[in-house]
């Protein structure tokens, strides 16, 4: 997808996005919408390390929830002010990022998957666990009081939705940039090439550990500051956020946006956790029929809703071999 | 304290064996189809529910002989059909193993929460085989183990014969080496595809029927038995049999004494470092081809 037409599609829907808070008071769609913004980014943040580096990285969520719990144990157990804690739990979750694609470097596809998600896996015992609550994970109950993000004595916590969406919406269009700019600049190419083929990349003096490293630092690092900014914004965290469905919850977007077709995830974003919302009154049922749409959803959705754009969009004969991007 | 190391490693060799039964049926279909199953330890999950509908529900003659005969042609039913519907169409396009980890993760979430919704959150318990014990003064050792561990050496030596001597099993094992190859020889491969996922999910079912006994039945247990099996086929090397034969037994042996010795909760711990350790070292795992 070219650079314009990624920024026309991005433009819009921060537009929309930016404007739709004038037109609800209510908290309820309040709270979706911010989701809906944090969502956004962590899932473009997966798409960039998925569907670009093609790195099989399970640990999104587990990245996450490290940025969430780094952050609201810096302000609650070391007293650190909440405005440096997230930047702080961003660049602890990077390191997060770099010592677990350490090991990945010389895995194969499936060995990358199993090392991530097993650093999901492994964080949830770690959590409840002796060690977690020595360093303030407040175990099994999770952290009850994280406080509220504060600028100049003004708290941007629940009861002030307005301001907290719109200083996320100007965090998610940093964030925005930022991603978009790799992916268009010679590191978004050596991503591509990595994928496609590791032999030719290094003929071509792409050297494949440092873009891989890089891609790990660099995403895990926007993922956990997203995550801090979530801890700050709910207010409290437990083990529930490891839990299986918020990790589908991330994957029907990437199916929905299209893995590898980047703006798509961020509408995806919107597509699925308005969805998400509106099966809440099914309670229980809601996770049994979120993983039958997945099944439904992988089976006929191939592109992703970019893929039915492009189909639309292009001239291209049908048959041809299109796995573009 | 002889004789309580005498017990673990007993336990030890029990998980061991089941552990390898469900590691060899993930291993099996991961080198042959390369597709990568998330949803197998709810077809474990299905294993224990499928003998506890007929052993309490209905109460069917002949206890587990019935259960286990019947539980053969179901799971193979089961998992053929479910390669057919939901895995071959993914097949043609050029990402599909992403797709297909992704899809049999939504199928694990489905089952599982269905399992919840039909069967009630609640852990349900099935009678074991027998209750007899062998004493020897101190030293105890259930039947019920015994039989576990016979069952499930039985199957891996079954599917080791079926692979060696049966034609459907060369043919398997042909489509691992060289799936053109054994396309232009004349061997079916989507056919050869679906039969060994089939394979897989009838092994995954045994480990149900059989670890359930001492386990109860979890709705939600699958994920734990997934992420086992998982654990040891990358130990030993995927698509290697012989590899997570021993890593299963390795594992097992490892958690039985880790268990034992700082609490269960260091196990899941201890597992993935000796893994990524293992990894570390060895990118392909104990027995996996360069």
């Amino acid at each position: 997808m070219s650079l314009k037409r990624m920024i026309a599609i991005l433009g819009a829907f921060y537009l929309v996005m930016g404007v739709l808070p004038i037109f609800t008071g209510s908290a309820d769609h309040l709270n979706i919408l911010t989701m809906i913004l944090i969502w956004a980014v962590v899932a473009s943040c997966w798409d960039v390390i998925m569907g670009f580096a093609g790195i099989l990285s399970f640990g999104q969520v587990a990245f996450y929830v490290i940025g969430a719990y780094a952050s609201a144990i810096l302000s609650v157990s070391h007293g650190i002010s909440p405005l440096v804690s997230i930047p702080l739990a961003g660049c602890i979750t990077g390191v997060f990022g770099i010592i677990v694609g350490l090991p990945c470097l010389k895995l194969a596809g499936h060995y990358v998957a199993l090392v991530t998600f097993a650093l999901h896996m492994v964080l949830v015992p770690f959590l409840r666990g002796p060690l977690g609550r020595a360093i303030g994970s407040g175990g099994a109950q999770g952290i009850l009081t994280v406080p509220p993000i504060e600028l100049f004595g003004y708290a941007f916590n629940a009861d002030t939705l307005v301001p907290f969406f719109y200083l996320t919406l100007v965090l998610t269009i940093i964030f925005t940039l930022v991603l978009v700019a790799v992916i268009k600049s010679h590191w978004g190419q050596a991503f591509l090439v990595i994928k496609d083929s590791e032999q030719f990349a290094s003929s071509l003096g792409v050297c494949s550990y440092k873009y891989k490293l890089m891609v790990f630092a660099l995403t895990s690092f926007i993922t956990g500051f997203f995550g801090a900014l979530y801890a700050h914004y709910v207010g409290m965290l437990s083990t529930k956020m490891l839990s299986m469905d918020v990790f589908t919850l991330l994957m029907i977007m990437m199916v929905v946006g299209g893995i590898g077709k980047y703006p798509g995830v961020v509408i995806a974003a919107a597509i699925t956790v308005t969805i998400n919302q509106l099966l809440a009154p099914l309670g229980m049922y809601r996770p049994q029929i979120m993983g039958a749409i997945v099944i439904l959803l992988v089976l006929t959705l191939r592109g992703g809703i970019v893929g039915i754009f492009e189909k639309f969009l292009s001239s291209r004969p049908e048959g041809g071999i299109s796995l573009g991007r | 304290m002889f004789f309580e190391i005498i017990d673990v490693f007993i336990s030890g060799l029990i998980n061991g064996s089941v552990y390898s039964l469900m590691a060899v049926g993930l291993t099996l279909v991961y080198g042959v189809t390369k597709a990568f199953n998330f949803a197998y330890g709810s077809f474990y999950v299905l294993g224990g529910y499928f003998a506890w509908l007929l052993l309490v529900r209905y109460g069917v003659p002949g206890g587990y002989l019935t259960v286990i005969v019947t539980a053969v042609p179901f799971f193979f039913v089961i998992g053929f059909l479910s390669e057919k519907i939901l895995i071959a169409p993914l097949r043609r396009y050029g990402d599909w193993e992403m797709k297909v980890m992704m899809l049999t993760l939504g199928l694990s979430l489905f089952m599982d929460y269905s399992f919840q919704s039909v069967f009630g959150p609640r852990v349900k318990s099935i009678p074991s085989f027998t209750e007899d014990i062998f004493e020897f003064g101190d030293f105890v050792i259930l039947h019920q183990d015994i039989a576990i561990f016979t069952v499930s050496i039985c199957c891996m030596l079954g599917l080791r014969w079926v692979l060696n001597n049966t034609r459907i099993g060369m043919a398997v094992m042909a489509t691992a080496q060289n799936p053109v190859g054994a396309q232009i020889v004349g061997i079916p491969k989507d056919f050869i595809y679906a039969a060994t996922f089939a394979i897989s999910t009838i092994l995954a079912g045994m480990g149900g029927i059989l670890l359930c006994q001492k386990n109860l039945i979890n709705p939600m247990g699958g994920s734990d038995i997934m992420i086992k099996a998982w654990v040891i086929t990358a130990f030993g090397g995927m698509g290697s049999i012989r590899g997570s034969l021993y890593a299963a037994f390795i594992l097992g042996m490892l958690e039985a004494f880790v268990g034992w010795y700082f609490g269960m909760m260091y196990v899941q711990i201890a597992t993935l470092t000796l893994l990524l350790v293992t990894l570390a070292v060895r990118p392909k795992g104990l027995l996996g081809r360069e």
